[in-house]
């Protein structure tokens, strides 16, 4: 039971992920592969606040996501010179920059050491020290998410976004200043990765830089595109089958260590299959 | 001890290692106009297979080399043949060949960690005792002479090969414009094919000589494909003259970089040359 509670706040938390990462990817058609930079800013927040001061866990998601919104302000405002593939090599470029910063300003983030003994959240005396208190937490959190993406999917700036993502050149036109809307989504996608850090921080207790790397980038591009791009509820379906998938490998026969090398050949086969037959996804509505 | 000499040395080498990933990956950009980043997992394969034949059957150094690269160009022939060539064919966007070559290069990779472990292998038979040569007051090993050797005679070969050939001209003629080629009459998916045989045998080549320099790991491919990227970018994407003038610029600027911080910043050093070279000169030194 504990187990299973244990890969529910996984999934939750990489569900945030692929909700967030699809509102500018799926949404604008935007190929950002530098989510796990952002998820790593709100952990680092949380771990070195929790650890270092008297902050407690809610102060520190919200100075977490202010950190990630001027980086990645400043990050989206040199992106938005980029256009295609070009675009997704310079998110490649930002994630590996972040991440070099996790692993070298020792003095702040302890390197390849890593940063153990993160509290877990105590709030109007109910303490989330219990898995079960925790998973409560992180679904409130998924769900909050899932809904604001919603409320911003269906307002207007939704339009607008699908609308840069179909024809950009178009909707300039009609005296759209898209610079901006990309802007504001990647930064909003940003602060909601980075509430999902904060969330895996404490859950874990511990973080490293190895967690924030390119390649979990890549991850959680995987479970969008899985899932289906622009369908919210595809993401969700996209992080539970990839967060299970280890869990079934095991479950079949193979040891925990190539149980979770396997999970990369299948999701790395997985991709080449989608590309080749249903770039859409499982329930997407939009093709790359 | 004079620091100066050594760190031109270490320049050079560095920027010889990049030109050989850089080779392949522009001959291929060239002929398709895709980042195909499973390029980098050839390097890994050329490696690895030579790992296995040289040290674990202890067959014939110069045998092993041969099969590893043959080997390392058929798996990049391979990934054409059962992926590109398909999605090609269909007019699909760089998107989406762009993250079919991130499954291309997630699934490999996996498959050599869990049949070699994500171990550091080292490829040289005598480690610590190999002759080491002066030049103006630095030093180079006799491996690090063998990789400028061989990196001067492939570039050689393939200025000869794409000047001088008849199969030259297609591949040539293909980057121009792969519609008018075909046009005329060249089978241009037969070319393109071997084209990806071709780079991706350099590539695998260059796997064997990082081996020999320093070593093998399962994920050395994922950062010998961004250098090589980067390289190809700043150079002049798709032009080979190009991207050996950005391997080198790139290996002289991360060397001279690390010269006053620590080595780990060599990849965010490497990117930030990137991002301002996309900002600034998104089509290299050598485009207009």
């Amino acid at each position: 039971m504990e187990y299973l509670i244990h890969l529910a706040i996984l999934f939750a938390i990489y569900a945030i992920l692929g909700v967030s990462l699809n509102l500018v990817v799926g949404y604008t058609g935007l190929l950002s592969v530098t989510h796990a930079a952002f998820y790593g800013i709100g952990a680092y927040t949380t771990a070195i606040l929790l650890t270092q001061s008297g902050v407690g866990f809610f102060p520190s998601i919200v100075l977490g996501v202010i950190l990630t919104l001027i980086t990645s302000f400043l990050i989206g405002l040199v992106l938005s010179k980029f256009k295609g593939d070009y675009y997704a090599l310079g998110t490649f470029g930002f994630n590996t920059i972040l991440f070099a910063i996790f692993l070298n300003w020792q003095s702040l983030t302890r390197g390849p050491l890593g940063i153990p003994g993160i509290s877990r959240p105590e709030l109007f005396g109910i303490n989330f020290a219990s898995n079960f208190n925790f998973l409560i937490l992180a679904l409130l959190f998924l769900g909050l998410m899932y809904f604001a993406s919603r409320f911003i999917t269906s307002s207007s700036l939704g339009r607008v976004l699908k609308a840069i993502r179909e024809d950009e050149t178009a909707i300039a036109v009609f005296g759209y200043n898209t610079l901006y809307f990309k802007l504001v989504i990647f930064i909003i996608s940003a602060a909601m990765a980075a509430i999902a850090g904060s969330l895996f921080a404490s859950y874990i207790t511990f973080i490293d830089p190895s967690g924030f790397r390119l390649m979990e980038s890549v991850f959680i591009l995987a479970i969008i595109i899985l899932g289906g791009l622009a369908n919210l509820r595809g993401s969700i379906l996209g992080a539970l089958f990839l967060i299970l998938l280890p869990e079934i490998l095991r479950f079949v026969g193979f040891p925990a260590d190539i149980a979770a090398q396997m999970r990369q050949v299948v999701y790395g086969v997985i991709l080449i299959l989608l590309m080749l037959y249903r770039p859409q996804g499982l329930i997407g509505e939009y093709k790359l | 001890m004079d620091i100066i000499p050594q760190l031109i040395l270490n320049s050079i080498i560095a920027g010889a290692i990049y030109t050989l990933v850089a080779l392949g990956f522009n001959l291929i950009y060239g002929a398709t106009k895709f980042f195909n980043l499973a390029h980098g997992v050839m390097a890994a394969v050329g490696g690895y297979v030579f790992f296995y034949l040289a040290k674990t059957l202890g067959l014939n150094i110069f045998i092993a080399v041969i099969i590893g690269v043959g080997l390392a160009g058929l798996v990049g022939y391979g990934l054409d043949k059962l992926i590109y060539l398909p999605l090609r064919k269909r007019k699909a966007s760089n998107m989406v060949l762009l993250v079919a070559s991130l499954g291309a290069f997630t699934a490999p990779q996996a498959v050599i960690a869990i049949l070699f472990t994500s171990q550091f292998k080292t490829l040289s038979q005598h480690v610590g005792t190999q002759k080491l040569f002066e030049v103006f007051g630095g030093f180079i090993t006799q491996t690090q002479l063998i990789i400028l050797t061989s990196v001067v005679l492939i570039t050689a070969g393939l200025v000869l090969l794409l000047h001088k050939t008849q199969f030259g001209k297609a591949v040539r003629a293909i980057s121009d414009d792969e519609e008018v080629a075909k046009i005329i009459g060249i089978n241009t998916n037969k070319i393109i094919g071997y084209v990806f045989f071709i780079g991706s045998a350099i590539a695998g080549l260059a796997g064997i000589l990082v081996g020999f320099d320093t070593g093998i790991e399962p994920t050395m491919g994922l950062s010998l494909l961004l250098k090589g990227v980067i390289a190809s970018i700043v150079g002049g994407v798709g032009n080979i003259y190009g991207g050996v003038l950005g391997a080198f610029l790139l290996g002289f600027v991360e060397n001279f970089g690390i010269w006053k911080i620590s080595g780990e910043w060599k990849d965010a050093i490497a990117f930030a040359l990137l991002i301002v070279f996309l900002i600034f000169r998104p089509r290299g030194i050598m485009n207009k």
